[in-house]
């Protein structure tokens, strides 16, 4: 479903601060399968991340998505079939627009639609019926404005936002990490439910490294960026947590002495 | 305040209402000071006036849609082709419009109007005192419904969305630099109506009517939302036309007192300068008191 073929990215290049983000990374994903992406701060995750979303644009190297080159796509070309939820719950919706309407810009991304129409019955019903599967009573607050929304609740809708036209792929990008631990209970609760109901192929970044096991079908780790760890099937059933941790401070105690 | 000067006041309210929808647009949508609206206002004038001059003065209203539709997609691409500054941009528009401006009114500074048809004369015969009043009320009846509809479906949705969360667009494939390229045409055009209508209402053109219009009608929006509030984009339009309406009716009132009208410029950025320091003022008194 997802390849990357040695991708490569340095930021400042020729420069003292000469910074390389992503060296040489190669990473194949099958469709359907759920990773789980760990690492330490500045191992090239989120650089991935934006390699893939079009966010940045990779050095060198190829980026196919079902089949079709996305290397050099511009940004806004790829959302129409990756979805993305960012960590900080502000960034994924408009603050100043109700909720329907944040959902029915989402929907938008469905192939031809006509820019001057507004949204059919059937299309709203749909949207109201996604919000509904959330069991957090969203439904009943189309015409709120979604800054009024918690952060949690906010985070519930993204992710609703994300997969409300089957995105080929979708980023999740810590988008745990910025909430309560009741609510990332429920965000995290309802990831595995909307990911396993719609069968998408899903790229997650955690720090939490239980959930990087519990969840999803494989586990990569990024050092420096590239990948040092690939985990799936029997060997990853049998990865603990505390190895893990103890791997990924192998690591970032390597890149500190470097510093 | 005598009748006469209700009347001129509402007139002009209404005018300047269709300007404020305009800055509605770039600063309250897509949170853009647009300083392009100084030399817009001025080139829907020129462009109205020089074909009311030849006896088509509902062609005129038309090209000076066109024509501020196309300042504000130049303004539009200095933002994001070219990536200068939104206030810049808006700044180099405005300041290269003066010329064009020139240009259009064929090097002359004013274009009097006052033997010629304009779209206000079928209205005479039946309006009375108030009818430039209906035939304003009428336009602005349209614009606000076509407004009011447009910014409900996807694309107005889009140009609101890319004003308020830039990030959540992109991930939501919307062409942002498109969109804004719509939503400054859309703007700057409605702006040039608004100059286009006060140049056929007062008979005349001056190259210079533009200067501080930014300023006149930030503070309709502010006095505007300061009665209604925005709760959704129809009341948001509404109380536009209303802190229009009664910006021109407190110029109105301070005109009859002996005040001199020369300072009226300065009493709008007043308005405007108190509206916005509020908010920032109040905290401060908050963290005094705190402390």
């Amino acid at each position: 479903m997802l390849k990357l073929n040695s991708v490569n990215k340095t930021f400042n290049k020729n420069s003292l601060d000469e910074y390389k983000a992503l060296d040489n990374v190669n990473l194949h994903l099958a469709e359907g399968e759920f990773v789980t992406v760990i690492g330490g701060n500045g191992a090239g995750k989120s650089t991935l991340f934006n390699a893939i979303s079009g966010s940045v644009l990779c050095d060198s190297g190829k980026i196919i998505l079902d089949g079709q080159d996305i290397t050099y796509m511009p940004e806004h070309k790829r959302a129409s079939f990756i979805g993305r939820v960012f960590q900080d719950p502000m960034r994924g919706t408009a603050p100043n627009m109700t909720v329907g309407e944040n959902l029915t810009i989402a929907y938008m991304r469905s192939i031809n639609r006509n820019m001057m129409g507004v949204p059919s019955r059937k299309e709203k019903d749909y949207i109201r019926s996604r919000l509904a599967s959330l069991n957090l009573g969203l439904e009943n607050r189309m015409n709120t404005k979604i800054g009024l929304l918690s952060g949690g609740q906010r985070q519930a809708v993204t992710l609703v936002m994300a997969t409300l036209v089957k995105p080929k792929l979708l980023l999740l990008d810590e988008h745990t990490a910025a909430l309560d631990p009741a609510s990332a209970k429920t965000v995290t609760y309802l990831t595995r439910k909307i990911v396993a109901e719609n069968n998408i192929t899903t790229l997650m970044i955690t720090h939490n490294i239980g959930s990087a096991l519990s969840m999803g079908t494989r586990t990569i780790m990024m050092d420096s960026g590239t990948l040092v760890m690939d985990l799936k099937g029997e060997e990853r059933k049998k990865a603990s947590v505390e190895a893990l941790l103890k791997l990924m401070t192998k690591y970032s105690s390597n890149t500190y002495r470097y510093e | 305040m005598s009748l006469t000067a209700f009347i001129g006041s509402m007139e002009l309210g209404l005018v300047y209402s269709l300007l404020a929808f305009g800055t509605f647009i770039s600063y309250r949508i897509l949170r853009v000071a647009d300083l392009t609206v100084d030399g817009s206002f001025v080139l829907g004038a020129a462009a109205s006036a020089m074909l009311t001059l030849e006896g088509m003065p509902f062609a005129g209203i038309l090209a000076a849609m066109a024509a501020g539709a196309i300042a504000g997609v130049i303004t539009a691409l200095l933002q994001t082709k070219m990536g200068i500054q939104p206030i810049l941009a808006g700044i180099l528009t405005m300041t290269g419009l003066y010329s064009i401006n020139l240009m259009v009114m064929g090097g002359k500074a004013n274009i009097p109007l006052l033997n010629n048809t304009n779209i206000f004369t079928p209205a005479e015969n039946f309006g009375g005192r108030a009818y430039k009043i209906i035939v304003l009320t009428a336009i602005i009846t349209l614009i606000f419904m076509l407004l009011n509809w447009f910014f409900r479906t996807l694309l107005g949705l889009s140009i609101r969305a890319t004003g308020d969360n830039e990030d959540m667009c992109k991930a939501s494939s919307i062409n942002t630099d498109l969109v804004k390229i719509v939503g400054f045409a859309l703007s700057n055009s409605i702006v040039a109506l608004s100059g286009a209508l006060l140049a056929q209402m007062q008979q005349s053109a001056d190259v210079n009517m533009g200067s501080g219009m930014v300023v006149i009608s930030f503070a309709s929006l502010i006095i505007g939302s300061a009665i209604i509030k925005n709760k959704n984009i129809t009341m948001g339009l509404l109380s536009v036309v209303i802190g229009s309406i009664v910006y021109r009716l407190i110029i109105a009132m301070i005109l009859t007192t002996n005040f001199p009208p020369s300072y009226l410029k300065l009493i709008s950025a007043l308005v405007v300068i108190t509206a916005l320091s509020i908010p920032t003022l109040k905290g401060k008194v908050r963290k005094n008191a705190e402390a």
